[in-house]
């Protein structure tokens, strides 16, 4: 205590001087209005420049939470575009259009509001293969965040697997790139209906099987969908084009094969949407009951 | 201290009487060249051994007394604080050796000699009405205009300094 006594005596001329000449330059900016104007003039640009820069600080620092509202509004739009797509078809016989919005609607036939048909969930890919004959990707997402076995794993541009193993924080996901996986799939323009399964090899290209060989104006570059029959994914989400004059199956002579190659890319996937099905055990339920009786 | 109060506060009363009654009439019909800052010699005039944050708050009176009547709150207070504590550090070129005694109890050409006491004033003037212009513009901006305005203003003055030494050249 003594020596900053000391300090002030010996500086105390200084600091009366700082505080008085901060009151008075507090007072000019106050009462006088050319200073003001002054001040106002060259702390506006000042503090704007500063303000800007802080602002291009925070926005690098809150990126990854926009980049996840983002995506969640993405989910959102998926799924309204999904369920507004189902809805369509439901609708068609009817030959008027309801005005609804595409989460909550009535269904002419049911006399009841529709719930929506697909839930999509967002989700990071941590682990991913394409080299294998069977791949498998790793999800950030488990059951606690209200996945299941079965669910289709899209993104915006294409299909990415199935999910296959859940425990409570994360999932496998089995890549369309496997043996196994058999997608039901659709000709945008020919609205014919197959199956695209994995030969191995190349893993931007599938083969779609089992259209029928009367679809004889296939062509290259034609789009392919998903048809919406597997209730797993929601119909028609893009998967990819045909990059091959159909072949005759050399197993079948009846059916036409294609190769087609993804629109999404298997190697580069990073957030994907995992669409869940609502009416999924219903629909299961029922085709248990053909296969009991089989 | 007390045979020093009476002296100050006199000169207190009377340069800002000066300053605001004669000396602000005379810049306003004369123009915006002349302007005869001669109040900060009471700043100078202050006893040389006060505490230099009195100065400094006495110099902020003064200045906030004449920018009552001048309707420009902060610009006087803030010159006359600033040349209040540049004093203290003028007053260091001619403190004599083991500082000021009681022998030279202000700052005035009776004790000091004219030569000192018109270089030091001389200083002491040019800081204020510099430091005044530069806030009254508030920007270096206008640095040529502060400029010509600080020399005119402090060659009138420094002549009414003169003068006022020579009328009164006061001992306390």
């Amino acid at each position: 205590m003594g020596s900053l006594l000391q300090l002030f005596i010996r500086n105390g001329g200084f600091v009366t001087l700082v505080l008085v000449e901060a009151f008075c330059f507090y007072i000019i900016v106050q009462f006088n209005d050319r200073q003001q104007a002054v001040y106002a003039h060259s702390f506006g640009r000042f503090s704007g420049n500063v303000l800007e820069r802080r602002q291009h600080l925070l926005d690098y620092w809150s990126l990854d939470s926009r980049v996840d509202s983002l995506t969640k509004e993405n989910s959102q739009l998926q799924q309204e575009l999904a369920n507004r797509g189902s809805v369509q078809l439901a609708l068609r016989d009817t030959f008027f259009s309801v005005r609804y919005d595409s989460l909550l609607r009535s269904d002419s036939v049911r006399q009841r509001v529709m719930r929506p048909e697909f839930i999509y969930l967002t989700a990071a890919v941590i682990s991913n293969s394409i080299n294998g004959a069977n791949n498998w990707l790793m999800l950030n997402r488990g059951s606690d965040d209200g996945l299941q076995s079965d669910m289709a794993v899209v993104t915006r541009s294409g299909i990415v697997g199935i999910v296959r193993n859940v425990n409570r924080n994360f999932s496998l996901v089995m890549s369309v790139l496997h043996r196994q996986s058999k997608i039901s799939a659709a000709l945008k323009r020919e609205k014919a209906f197959g199956s695209l399964v994995w030969e191995g090899g190349d893993p931007e290209v599938m083969t779609l099987k089992f259209i029928p060989k009367h679809f004889d104006k296939i062509q290259v570059g034609d789009t392919v969908l998903t048809s919406g029959y597997s209730q797993m994914f929601p119909h028609g989400h893009m998967i990819g084009t045909i990059i091959q004059k159909p072949e005759q199956d050399p197993e079948n002579p009846y059916f036409l094969n294609m190769q087609v190659r993804l629109s999404q890319d298997i190697s580069t996937v990073q957030d994907v949407y995992v669409v869940k099905n609502i009416f999924d055990a219903q629909i299961d339920s029922l085709q248990r009951s053909i296969r009991d009786e089989q | 201290m007390n045979s020093n109060l009476f002296p100050n506060l006199w000169r207190f009363v009377l340069l800002v009487a000066v300053q605001v009654l004669l000396l602000k009439q005379v810049s306003v019909t004369a123009g915006a060249y002349f302007n005869v800052l001669l109040y900060p010699l009471f700043v100078l005039l202050l006893p040389v051994q006060l505490f230099v944050p009195y100065v400094v708050l006495l110099g902020f009176l003064v200045g906030m007394t004449v920018d009552y009547f001048y309707v420009s709150f902060g610009l006087h207070a803030s010159a006359a604080a600033f040349s209040g504590f540049a004093r203290s550090i003028i007053f260091k070129v001619v403190e004599p050796k083991g500082g000021f005694s009681g022998k030279e109890p202000v700052f005035t050409p009776h004790y000091f000699g004219w030569p000192t006491f018109t270089k030091v004033a001389g200083l002491f003037f040019f800081i204020h009405i510099f430091w005044y212009f530069s806030v009254d513009y508030f920007t270096f901006y206008y640095f040529s205009d502060i400029a010509w305005k600080t020399l005119a203003s402090w060659v009138l003055t420094m002549i009414f300094v003169i003068f006022f030494g020579f009328l009164f050249n006061p001992k306390r």
